[in-house]
Parts: C-alpha cells; structure tokens; sequence
C-alpha cells in the first residue's frame, strides 16, 4: 500500500510528549484483536500505537485456552472472545523455595495464639494457587505488550485468576469496554490546554509541541531521503502542514510565511544543539550538512582513527573522542562540535566499522 | 499453536446459519441431561417463548460435577454433521455458572456487538438486530 511520506511522519505523536496521555501510562483495556494488531512505534520499540494513542502496558480479562509450563514462567493463551494472546505469568521464586521446608505446625492446638509462619505460610500457599491456572479458568492479566519471534505476547507484571461463579466480572467487563472505548481510546488525543491565560503562556505548550512534529519531521525526512546536504528552503514545504493544521495562529497578526520562517529557524537550532546536522562552512550560503548522512566526514573520522591507532601511543586503548574531535576539526571543518561528532560516532559503531574500546575512546576494526 | 478465539453466541443461533462448521463460540445454557457413557450433555435455551436444543460433547472437560437444571458455561468447537444428530459443540471448557443474570448477560453480548458492528461497518457479520441500551435509556 503506497503511503504518502508526508502523511506518515505527522501521524505518530512526537515521543517526548507521550507522557501527556493519561492512556499511555494506565494499563489500558483493550480488546485482545486490537492489541494483536495495533502497529509499533516508529520512534520507540517496543511502544505501540492504537489509533493517535501511545500504549505499552494493557490489562486483560479472558479465558485460558492454552497453557505451558516452564521452568521460569507459566505462559497462557488468553482467549477474551476477540483474539487469543500469549501471557508470560513468571514464577515467584520465593513460593519455590517455601515448598521446600518441613511443616511446623504445632500439634497442640494452633487456635490459640497466632502463628505468624502458619499464617505466612498460607498466605503463600493462597498466592500461589491463585496464580496456578488451568484450561477454562478465568484469568486477569496486566502487563506490557511485547512483539517476539512476530508473535505479540504480554509478559505480566502482575496475574491472577479470577473466582467468577456467577460470570459478574465476565459481564461487566463486556459492559466497561464499549464505554471505554468511547471515551477514551478512540478519542483523538488533544494536548492539553495551558490554562495560565495570556497568549504568551497559552502558546508556548502548543508551540513545543509544534516545535518538537517539526523537528521529527525534518529527521525522518533526511533519513527517508538520504539527504546529505541542503539548504533551509529545501525542506520548508514539510512546516507547510504543521502550520496548516493549528487551527488558531501562534502569534496573531504574523503572516504564514514568517511563522514558517520562526518555526524552521528554531528547528534548525535544536536539530544543530543536538549535533544532526551542522554547517561545514560559515558562509552566506546557508548550507547545512546532515552528521549521519556525510560521507566525507566518515571517511575522515575512519582515517583518522586508522592512521593514529598505527601509533604505539593509542594501539591498545583507541583514540579519545576529544582527539579525534581536535583531528577532524582540523582536516574537515572548524565548526564540528562534540555533540555532532558523537551522533557520527555513534552512527559508524551501529555500522561496525568502527568499535569503543571504553565510554569515550574509539578504535577502527 | 493457539486455538482460534471462541465469539460469543446465544443458544438458538447455533443451530442456524450464523455459525459455521468448525467455529469456535461460546455460550450459556441450563443443563438438562447428561450420559457419562457417551460423554454427552444437552443444554438448552430459551428465546421469547421457543426453547432449543445442543448437544454438548464432554470429553475433554470430564469429569466434572454435573447439576442438572443449573446454568453452565462453555467455550469449544461446532461441529454441523447432516445426519439426525444435528449441531454438536465439542466443548474445551464448561464451568458451572448458575446464579448468572441471564438478562444482564444477554444485554451485555448484544452492546458488545453492536460496538463491534459499529466499528466495522464493511465487514457485517451477525445479523441479528441491535440497539444499544444507553439510547433507550434517554
């Protein structure tokens, strides 16, 4: 299915925000199809998305259809009349380790008194059977969602199986879904509004959020592309819909093209402090260099570390990164900064081509 | 590796159309005979004033503690032969749920899918008519 690019980058929500939907850090109470299906984040693995909501915990009710022991865990095939999902329900370790002792209970009579081991002893006997299940129980799961082997499965934080005689939670967990569904998961999430009054304040949480779409926008954009140099003007048009869409103006009484200006200006900034791109050269030619796309300066960084690891001085531990920061600076471009030799480093070490012998130092293979 | 999920139907819908061979549902119905030789139940159901009929294959879920006349649970495969022994639902799991609020249950299946029908519209699958209690209710 061919998707437009641009459509895809503005459709997941920038991660630094994920903290501002409360969905995001309940365990929420899907359905089991539509966590079976739901896609993964493109920022994040092992963060997923249903609909514009960020999920990674749920919390599951259904019947076991499928069970099988391990040393470790118990993993049951939790089947809630919409889809069926693996849960990994781990063993408590401490419960193994109680079976073990002799029974001490006191032949003459325990009704006296309270006996702490007697009581603490069924305490872990009840836990136990609670979490020891089989086919037809029914069985209360929350957990996070992980993907393993292209199997989504829930590896549980806590579980238990519910005593439902007369099926009261089963019912009024049928009834709960649709509601919740409603409300929350398929609601758009809204950004919260900044009450604090004044445009100024009153902006500046939608302006971070805008700031921080436009600056996933432009790295997935350099990424998608492979772009190695540009110019500002060349990725404006991806700012066109972000600042289409808000519906009312940062700053009233500014033209859309000023906006646009401001926001890509302030874009390029962040993306600069954290070393993605960087100017090789400081001329009125505004052209901007992306650090993961710049081949020249790999080559650089490799020839440097292969021509001084010949030297006895950095052979066992490899060169420290302000060497090699001090080397380019002077055979590629002045305005390196730290940070954008690091996200270089970084890049070449995901690569293998060359390794970190220690936190700071790097050698080539 | 995992048994497909098992949709819930009523008692009456399984011996029509609705459910094909090989589906696996689950349903509720009050148990009126049991042979442990042949390792067959019958539950039956009512629906306005017809009552119906389906048999039930226990074997992989004996022994259990029949109670004749109590309301029971259970989750399993449909078998439709042509012959004289009709829809047979070859059970996975049956548990014993007498006291359960029948009205209150058939309403929550029916909310239930009437969201379900109303999140897929293209892919229309039970017929059956719905309306979602909470607009009654105004």
């Amino acid at each position: 299915m061919a998707v437009n690019p641009g459509d895809a980058d503005a459709d997941e929500l920038p991660s630094m925000l994920w903290g501002l939907d409360p969905d995001f850090s309940a365990y929420s109470r899907l359905y089991i199809t539509d966590i079976l299906q739901m896609k993964e984040s493109r920022q994040v693995p092992g963060a997923y998305f249903y609909k514009t909501h960020p999920i990674f915990k749920v919390d599951v009710l259904g019947t076991v259809v499928y069970k099988r022991e391990r040393e470790d865990f118990y993993c049951y095939g939790v089947d809630d009349s919409t889809g069926v999902i693996n849960c990994l329900c781990w063993k408590d370790e401490k419960c193994s380790d109680h079976g073990g002792s002799t029974k001490c209970k006191d032949p003459s009579g325990s009704s006296r008194g309270f006996n702490i081991e007697d009581e603490l002893k069924r305490l872990t006997e009840a836990e136990q059977k609670s979490t020891v299940l089989e086919i037809g129980d029914l069985l209360r799961v929350r957990g996070t969602v992980k993907t393993s082997r292209d199997a989504r499965e829930i590896s549980a934080t806590s579980s238990y199986k519910v005593n439902d005689p007369v099926m009261a939670v089963h019912i009024s967990r049928m009834l709960e879904m649709p509601q919740l569904y409603r409300k929350c998961y398929d609601q758009p999430f809204q950004m919260p509004r900044d009450d604090l009054g004044g445009t100024e304040a009153g902006g500046s949480s939608r302006y971070h959020y805008l700031l921080s779409r436009s600056v996933l926008t432009l790295k997935e954009f350099f990424l998608e592309k492979e772009v190695a140099r540009f110019r500002p003007y060349d990725v404006e048009f991806l700012l066109h819909p972000l600042i289409q869409s808000s519906s009312e103006s940062d700053q009233p009484g500014t033209s859309f093209a000023t906006q646009i200006r401001n926001l890509l200006k302030e874009t390029l900034s962040v993306l600069q402090d954290e070393g993605q791109i960087f100017r090789k050269i400081q001329t009125q030619d505004e052209v901007y260099n992306v650090t993961e796309q710049d081949k020249d300066l790999h080559t650089e960084i490799k020839d440097v570390l292969r021509e001084d690891t010949k030297r006895e001085k950095y052979a066992e531990k490899g060169c420290h990164v302000l060497h090699i920061l001090s080397s380019v600076r002077q055979g590629y471009s002045q305005n390196l900064s730290q940070e954008m030799l690091e996200v270089a480093l970084t890049f070449l070490e995901c690569n293998s081509d060359i390794t970190s012998t220690t936190e700071a130092h790097y050698t080539v293979l | 590796m995992l048994p497909p999920p098992a949709v819930f139907h009523f008692l009456w819908e399984i011996n029509t159309d609705l459910v094909k061979d090989g589906a696996s549902v689950r349903t509720y119905g009050r148990l009126i005979s049991y042979k442990p030789e042949g390792s067959k139940a019958v539950l039956s159901g009512q629906q306005s004033s017809a009552q119906c009929h389906v048999s039930v294959q226990t074997t992989l879920v004996e022994p259990f503690q029949p109670t004749l006349g109590a309301q029971y649970f259970v989750l399993g495969e449909i078998e439709k032969t042509d012959g004289l022994t009709g829809v047979i639902l070859h059970a996975r799991a049956l548990s014993n749920v007498d006291g359960v609020d029948l009205t209150l249950m058939q309403k929550a299946i029916r909310e239930q899918r009437c969201f379900f029908k109303k999140r897929i519209p293209e892919i229309n699958e039970q017929a059956p008519h719905c309306e979602p209690s909470y607009v009654k209710k105004l």
